[in-house]
C-alpha cells in the first residue's frame, strides 16, 4: 500500500507548489479512470481502471496539452528517472553545465520540471528551430533551451568562489534546513525566484482579487468569544431559533 | 390396446421445453441494481410489502420510519439547511496570499472554564462571598446551572450529543 502511494504521487512537490492548486485537483485533472467500483457498498472493494503510466514533459499536467500527449491510445516508450531523494536546484539558482556545446558555462534556471529531472538553463544550452516554415515564407528562427538533466548534467555554483560543487542538506544552529556546498561548507541561500507560483512572483507582491479575497487585516481579526454553548446553541442565539421540546432522556449501556 | 395405454405411466415421459429456462430470472442480491435497472421479475421482488430484495436508496436515508406498513413521517428527520445572513460579512470565498498562517494552540476546556467563571471566582474569593465548601453564595446563571440541565439545553437544538 505504502509503494503504491508512493507511486502514485508522480507530480514533483514544485509542481504542486508552482501551480497553487489543492494535490486533489492536480491528480483529479490528469487522471483517467475508465472503471471505478461504486462506493458505500462493502461488496465491492475499492478498486478501479485507470491509467498509469504518463508522460510528463513541459507541459503541465493539468493542462490540455498533456492530456492530448496522453491520450487513451497512446503509449510512449518508458522514461528510466533516477529517483532523488531531497530536490537540490531551484527556479534562479545559478549553476554550471557539465555536458553539451555549452559546457562549462553558467546560468541562472529558468525552469524546473520535477518529473523528468529536468533543468532549463537561460540561454544555454540552446538549438535553433524553425517556425510556421511556408513555400512563400522563410519561417521565424527560434533558439529555445533543451533541458538539462540533474543528476548529469548540472551542478550547483558556489557562491563566493563561483565554482561548480557538490552540494548537501544540512541544519544549521538554528533548526533551518539549508543547502551547503560540501567543498567550502559555504550555504547556497534559495533563491526568491523560487517562490514564483502561476499567481504571484513573490506573496507580498500578490494582487489580490476585490470581489473574492479576504485581505490579510480581516483574516487574521480575532472575533472568538468564549461562551458556554455548543456550536448549535450559539448558532440558534444568533438566529433567534427558540426550541421548547426537551428530548427524551438516553441510557448508554 | 388398453394394456398399452396403462403401461405409459411407468414409462418415462421426456418434455421438450417452449421457454428459456431460466426466465431471465437472476438472483442479484449482492449486484447493485438501482433506478431503473433490473428486469420486470426483478422489480417485481422489489414491490410489495414482503419484498424479497430490497430498493437501493443510493445511501438517502428515510425521513421516517414504517410502522404497520405504512410510512410514518418524521419532520424532525427532514434535514433543515440553516443559512446566515451574508449581508454584513466581510470574509470572502478565498484568503489573500499575503495574509499570514495563523497558528493557534488547542481551544481547551480548562481555558473556556477560565474564561467562564474565573473572574467571579476570584471577586467573590477576595470579597469573602464564598461559603464554607466554596460555593458562591450569590451564584451567577453559569454558577447555578447543573450537568443534567447543561445536557437537556444541548440536546434541545437537535444536535447529535449522546
Amino acid at each position: 500500500m505504502r509503494i503504491y502511494n508512493f507511486l502514485c504521487k508522480k507530480v514533483g512537490e514544485l509542481t504542486v507548489k508552482y501551480s497553487n492548486l489543492p494535490e486533489s485537483y492536480i491528480k483529479r485533472s490528469y487522471e483517467q479512470v475508465y472503471w471505478r467500483n461504486p462506493k458505500g457498498y462493502p461488496q465491492y472493494p475499492a478498486a478501479q481502471i485507470a491509467r498509469k503510466k504518463y508522460r510528463f514533459t513541459t507541459n503541465r499536467p493539468w493542462t490540455m496539452q498533456f492530456a492530448r500527449q496522453n491520450e487513451r491510445t497512446t503509449q510512449r516508450k518508458k522514461v528510466f528517472l533516477e529517483p532523488i531523494g531531497e530536490w537540490m536546484i531551484f527556479k534562479g539558482d545559478r549553476v554550471e553545465i557539465l555536458v553539451g556545446k555549452d559546457k562549462g558555462k553558467q546560468g541562472i534556471v529558468s525552469q524546473v520540471i520535477q518529473e523528468r529531472n529536468w533543468v532549463f538553463v537561460e540561454g544555454l544550452n540552446t538549438h535553433l528551430r524553425i517556425v510556421g516554415k511556408d513555400k512563400e515564407f522563410p519561417g521565424v528562427t527560434i533558439q529555445s533551451e533543451a533541458p538539462l538533466l540533474v543528476t548529469t548534467g548540472v551542478k550547483l555554483v558556489d557562491p563566493e568562489t563561483l565554482k561548480a560543487t557538490e552540494a548537501e542538506w544540512r541544519y544549521t544552529e538554528d533548526g533551518e534546513k539549508v543547502r551547503v556546498s560540501i567543498s567550502s561548507s559555504r550555504i547556497i541561500p534559495i533563491p526568491k525566484a523560487a517562490q514564483e507560483t502561476m499567481d504571484y512572483k513573490s506573496k507580498e507582491l500578490y494582487i489580490e482579487n476585490v470581489d473574492k479575497d479576504t485581505t490579510a487585516a480581516i483574516a487574521n481579526k480575532i472575533t472568538f468569544d468564549p461562551k458556554l454553548r455548543t456550536f448549535e446553541m450559539d448558532i440558534m442565539e444568533s438566529m433567534g431559533i427558540e426550541e421548547d421540546r426537551v428530548p427524551a432522556k438516553s441510557y448508554w449501556y | 390396446m388398453s394394456r398399452i395405454s396403462s403401461l405409459i405411466n411407468f414409462a418415462s415421459k421426456r418434455n421438450i421445453s417452449l421457454t428459456v429456462p431460466r426466465e431471465g430470472k437472476r438472483n442479484f442480491r449482492k449486484f447493485v441494481l438501482a433506478n431503473k435497472r433490473g428486469s420486470r421479475i426483478h422489480k417485481q421482488q422489489q414491490m410489495g410489502p414482503k419484498a424479497e430484495l430490497e430498493v437501493d436508496k443510493r445511501g438517502v436515508r428515510d425521513v421516517g420510519y414504517y410502522l404497520n406498513g405504512r410510512f410514518v413521517k418524521v419532520p424532525e428527520m427532514i434535514p433543515e439547511l440553516i443559512v446566515p445572513d451574508l449581508k454584513d460579512c466581510d470574509l470572502k470565498p478565498y484568503v489573500s496570499y499575503k495574509a499570514k498562517d495563523v497558528v493557534q494552540s488547542e481551544f481547551t476546556a480548562q481555558q473556556l472554564f477560565d474564561a467562564v467563571y474565573s473572574k467571579k471566582i476570584v471577586t467573590d474569593f477576595k470579597q469573602g462571598k464564598l461559603d464554607a465548601d466554596g460555593q458562591a453564595l450569590e451564584p451567577s446563571e453559569e454558577e447555578k446551572l447543573q450537568a443534567e440541565e447543561a445536557i437537556q439545553r444541548a440536546k434541545k437544538t437537535g444536535s447529535d450529543i449522546f
